[in-house]
């Protein structure tokens, strides 16, 4: 595409960027005079909100005008020709497409008569949270810091962690009309070529319009954008993502979202949390443990309840199934609808509470509680049974540490419930196959989604794997980093 | 991107791809009525493992010829190779398919028509099998150990079922001959024909050279298994059973139960194990038959394969199905055939969217057409105890059903607990099936029976065999119930024991003893041992009915 060049006419730069920011009420266009003796025009372009009134005062634009006050105009020009403006984070600026690009980001733009440059002064930006809490990545141990909605902020958070220049932080802006900016965070002798090569050719194969959340970057550079498993890991914890950089992945940040992109991703690093590296291993050990367990339980009780209690019944001891058989006496509905009535009714206060006012949250556990369990039960719409069927099922779901992996879950959950419902246990053999023979296809940027349970060699001294390795066993890094940076740890003297 | 991993599977992968496609096959088809058994079926074994890993390491040899059937043989030759190990494919396929559609509705979901069962099989193994081997390596790495692990705990937990005599009667009775051996041998040679598969995967095997090693021991860990479950078997079952069962490995688990009373019994979780299995042997089948029909120049087999397996599967040729006609295919055509065709190879030397719409819709319709076969908790009867007695019209069979109230622990005071208990009587066990059918609301279930009483008469006029012949063909009738005999099964089941089911007060007397004072009933695989033993019944305990309860005799009262 043609470029417009800056003119060194201040009056035709002028022209054209009122024209083009015309009906832009947001956009102020500030012409100054400066100089000492003969004075030179010059213009000032910023957002009104995202350069302060007070930064124009204060920081490096304000001394820098007040300096300017004090000089001729050819010492202005020659200032700025050699020294950009000779303050800190100032860049010189060749095209009004540079221009404009510069000031939607949020800086200042200087121009000045003479002068077929533009200067942009960095800003603040755009208003932003700033540095709040991980909201859906709580720890009990760790940091409480999580990512916010501007990038910069977040990349800093992780430099913060990585205070190495080897961690090498590459922007880009994706979306035609959006412009968003995107940050692809690496450790430079850590990270494969071929990973890296890959996300960027990924990033480069689409056009789109905008790009608002990290979550349509990630289903529009997914492989395998069918599957209902999700192909990056997302974080919202900055000691995470500096976790995944030191063992050889990729974190991808997009501007305006507070979830960090982690690639590639496997099936056991949605299973872990961040705070398992602060535990003790065998605490940690025991809950990754517990997860996988819970993992089966969000996944296969409903449907393996289904099948037991229509098929096999034999499998459970007489005074159990007794039980089940009184407690489902005058239910007017199949177990099956039952089942899915009140599968249907929990997320339907899930989805609720989520988007329920937070003071209001409460009243969603009454109503859950109370009218959705109890009433049910007594209106014999459902048995007991059912609803701790349905509860445990949801606690399995809600321990799983990643809400869009656990959501994969829930749906196949209802594919389980039928297949059970319907089948029995040969439906649900039948539901093990296809997930493991889908799950055994998936791959997350050329890696098997099953790493590390489908590595070749022993996955010793790496850390990966259900069971958790004490600290000082955890010598290598995993299979994504290089190979000939494989070591971790090493004690001093062996240096 | 191609990470390197991917490019070729690893030892472990093949190993336990072997492990997942040959272990249900095995355990289902290989030992039983007349197939493999006793001492000679064991030395066969063993002489055949000496075989096939001579044969394992012709195989790898050979794999370089596979690559290109049409390069290596010729363009007749190389389709006609290529013909000939599709047909295998299709028809291993269909008796793997056809395995399952028998096996499914007899002893694990009733109600299921055989070819849909077969159907969602073929549908389900069929899905992605064109898309390479490592995919394969990674499903057999992750559920390949399980599995493997899996099937041999549940011996392990079997082996308390066992009996030293039962045992002794199989090393007695089994001989070791020359002709029982070879046939053992060749049968177990014929079974891992499969393997005559293997080199069109091998070059995506790592360190193809080095691959003998696993193949080996994939065969050994197959024929070791095997080796157990023929040692297993006739303790648990008895030699005269065995011998007379198709499939014995189905009721190896019926009478175990696991540690702890969670589950009553675990025999639908090895068949789900024994399923999986299968499901993979056939996704395999397909796996290969596409490899084959690329490499013979024949077009991909990726959608016409299962539509043949399916067919071959529910297609009847003169009466006669797949299952009949199988064992003479592999033995008489395929296996000689292979050989053959091997020797000559050797001699040369030098030689998407719309159709997953459109098969999710057909899954999702076949699960609707199952649904029948369903029966809700609430709409079944649990007789927990059964009284069986001869009467003039035949036999009279009277069900003890718990007080559902009482049993749950649920019962209103005000509630008057009278004893339910149904009485049937008919000319045959048929017939008061049909009577109960007829006449009554629930489903019967009978699969938490916890005591069978059998009266008298029964036992004097010999009908008993009669009973157990009916009690063989439920495929839900646990084999550790415990028999009795008394003069009136009906009066003893109508007995009010005062809180629990006749059943449970029976199985309770015989069980809550301390280590000392342990009494020892008779079970029901017990009954069967000595029935096919000598077709006797063995002595049950008396149950003694008089005014102020009940009373076992678990000797023969003086």
């Amino acid at each position: 595409m043609e470029k417009t060049k800056i003119s060194s006419n201040l009056r035709e730069n002028e022209a054209y960027i009122r024209k083009r920011c015309k009906n832009c009420a947001d956009i102020l266009i500030r012409p100054m005079r400066l100089g000492d003796g003969p004075r030179v025009d010059c213009l000032m372009v910023y957002i009104e909100v995202a350069v302060s009134n007070m930064m124009l005062d204060d920081s490096a634009i304000g001394k820098m005008v007040n300096h300017f006050w004090e000089i001729s105009p050819e010492q202005i020009q020659e200032f700025i020709r050699n020294n950009s403006l000779g303050i800190a984070d100032v860049k010189k600026l060749p095209d009004m497409e540079a221009a404009f690009g510069a000031l939607l980001a949020g800086n200042a733009v200087f121009f000045m008569d003479g002068c077929d440059q533009a200067m942009k002064i960095s800003s603040k930006g755009y208003p932003n949270m700033g540095v709040s809490g991980a909201e859906t990545e709580k720890v009990l141990r760790g940091s409480r810091e999580g990512f916010s909605d501007a990038v910069k902020v977040n990349s800093a958070l992780v430099r913060k962690r990585i205070r190495d220049t080897r961690l090498k932080v590459e922007e880009r802006t994706v979306g035609v009309r959006s412009q968003t900016m995107i940050q692809i965070l690496y450790i430079e002798d850590l990270v494969r070529d071929d990973l890296l090569e890959e996300i960027k050719n990924r990033l480069e194969e689409y056009e789109i319009d905008g790009i608002l959340d990290s979550g349509m970057l990630e289903q529009l550079t997914e492989e395998t954008w069918y599957s209902p498993f999700p192909q990056y890991q997302t974080t919202e914890r900055p000691d995470r993502a500096a976790q995944e950089l030191l063992n050889g992945k990729i974190v991808v940040i997009c501007d305006n979202s507070p979830y960090a992109l982690i690639l590639p991703s496997s099936f056991n690093g949605f299973m872990e949390s961040s705070e398992d590296w602060y535990h003790h291993f065998e605490m940690a050990s025991f809950l990754r443990i517990l997860r996988y367990l819970a993992l089966m339980t969000a996944t296969l009780l409903p449907g393996l309840y289904l099948a037991v209690i229509r098929f096999h019944t034999q499998i459970l001891p007489a005074n159990l199934i007794l039980s089940f058989a009184e407690a489902r006496e005058g239910v007017p509905f199949s177990s099956v609808a039952e089942l899915i009535f009140l599968e249907l009714a929990f997320e339907l206060i899930r989805e609720a509470g989520v988007r329920i006012p937070g003071s209001l949250g409460s009243t969603i556990g009454i109503v859950g509680g109370l009218i959705v369990g109890q009433a049910a039960v007594t209106a014999n719409l459902v048995s007991p049974i059912v609803v701790m069927i349905v509860a445990l099922t949801a606690l399995g779901g809600m321990a799983l540490p990643n809400e869009e992996f656990a959501s994969a879950f829930r749906l196949l959950k209802y594919v389980f419930l039928f297949l059970g419902g319907y089948l029995g246990i040969f439906g649900i053999v039948l539901g093990i196959y296809m997930t493991v023979a889908h799950l055994a296809g998936l791959l997350s940027f050329g890696m098997p989604y099953l790493m590390p349970f489908v590595k070749k060699e022993e996955a010793g001294g790496t850390g990966e794997g259900i069971l958790r390795l004490p600290f000082r066993k955890r010598k290598k890094r995993p299979v994504y980093a290089r190979q000939e940076e494989k070591l971790r740890l090493r004690r001093r003297e062996e240096h | 991107m191609r990470f390197a991993e991917n490019n070729r599977i690893s030892h472990r992968q093949l190993y336990r791809q072997m492990i997942l496609a040959f272990l249900a096959p095995f355990l289902l088809c290989l030992p039983g009525k007349e197939g493999l058994l006793g001492k000679s079926g064991i030395v066969g074994i063993f002489l055949a493992l000496a075989v096939l890993a001579l044969y394992a390491l012709l195989l790898l040899r050979m794999a370089p010829w596979y690559s290109d059937l049409v390069k290596s043989l010729g363009a007749v030759s190389g389709r006609g190779a290529g013909l000939f190990f599709l047909v295998y494919v299709i028809l291993t396929g269909a008796y793997l398919a056809r395995l399952m559609a028998d096996l499914i509705p007899a002893v694990l979901v009733t109600g299921i028509p055989g070819s849909v069962i077969s159907l969602l099989a073929v549908a389900v193994c069929s899905f992605g099998t064109c898309r390479g081997m490592q995919r394969r390596g990674r499903m057999a790495e992750v559920s390949g150990g399980i599995l493997l692990w899996g099937i041999v705990l549940m011996m392990v937990l079997c082996l308390g079922q066992g009996r030293m005599d039962y045992l002794k009667e199989m090393a007695e009775n089994s001989t070791v001959q020359g002709k029982t051996v070879i046939d053992g041998c060749y049968r177990f040679f014929c079974a891992s024909s499969g393997l005559g598969l293997l080199p069109f995967s091998l070059k995506d095997v790592e360190r193809r050279g080095k691959a003998g090693k696993t193949l080996i021991f994939g065969i050994v860990t197959l024929g070791g298994i095997l080796i157990g479950t023929l040692l297993l078997l006739p303790a648990v079952l008895g030699w005269a059973r065995l011998k007379e069962e198709t499939w014995p490995v189905i009721p190896l688990m019926a009478g175990a139960d696991l540690p702890g009373n969670v589950l009553a019994r675990f025999d639908v979780l090895w068949m789900g194990f024994l399923l999986y299995s299968l499901l993979f042997a056939v996704g395999s089948i397909f796996h290969y038959g596409h490899q084959i029909a690329l490499r013979a120049h024949m077009g991909t087999g990726r959608w016409w394969l299962p539509a043949a397996v399916f067919l071959m599967s529910v297609t009847e040729f003169g009466g006669k199905q797949i299952r009949d006609y199988y064992g003479f295919y592999l033995s008489f055509i395929f296996v000689p055939g292979l050989v053959i065709l091997q020797i000559y190879m050797a001699f040369r030397g030098n030689m998407k969217r719309r159709r997953r719409t459109a098969a999710a819709l057909l899954l999702i319709t076949l699960l609707g057409l199952t649904g029948c076969a369903a029966i809700e908790p609430e709409k079944r009867m649990y007789p927990l105890a059964l009284g069986v007695d001869a009467s003039e019209q035949g036999f009279s069979m009277t069900y003890g059903m718990p007080d559902l109230p009482q049993a749950t622990g649920q019962e209103k005071p005000e509630e008057n607990g009278s004893i339910p208990v149904l009485s049937i009587l008919g000319k045959d066990f048929r017939e008061i099936g049909e009577i109960y059918d007829r006449s009554q609301e629930k489903y019967l279930d009978i699969s938490h029976i916890q005591v069978i009483l059998l009266g008298n008469r029964l036992i004097e006029s010999g009908r008993w065999s009669d009973l157990f012949s009916y009690l063989k063909e439920e495929p839900f009738m646990g084999e550790n119930v415990y028999l009795f005999r008394t003069e009136d099964p009906e009066a003893v089941l109508s007995w009010d024991s005062k809180g629990s089911s006749v059943g449970a007060y029976l199985t309770g007397l015989l069980e809550n003893r301390l280590p000392g004072q342990q009494k020892s009933g008779v079970t029901l695989r017990q009954a069967y041992h000595q029935w096919y033993q000598d077709g006797t019944l063995v002595s049950l305990p008396l149950i003694v009915f008089e005014e102020e309860g009940i009373q076992v005799y678990l000797e023969e009262k003086e």
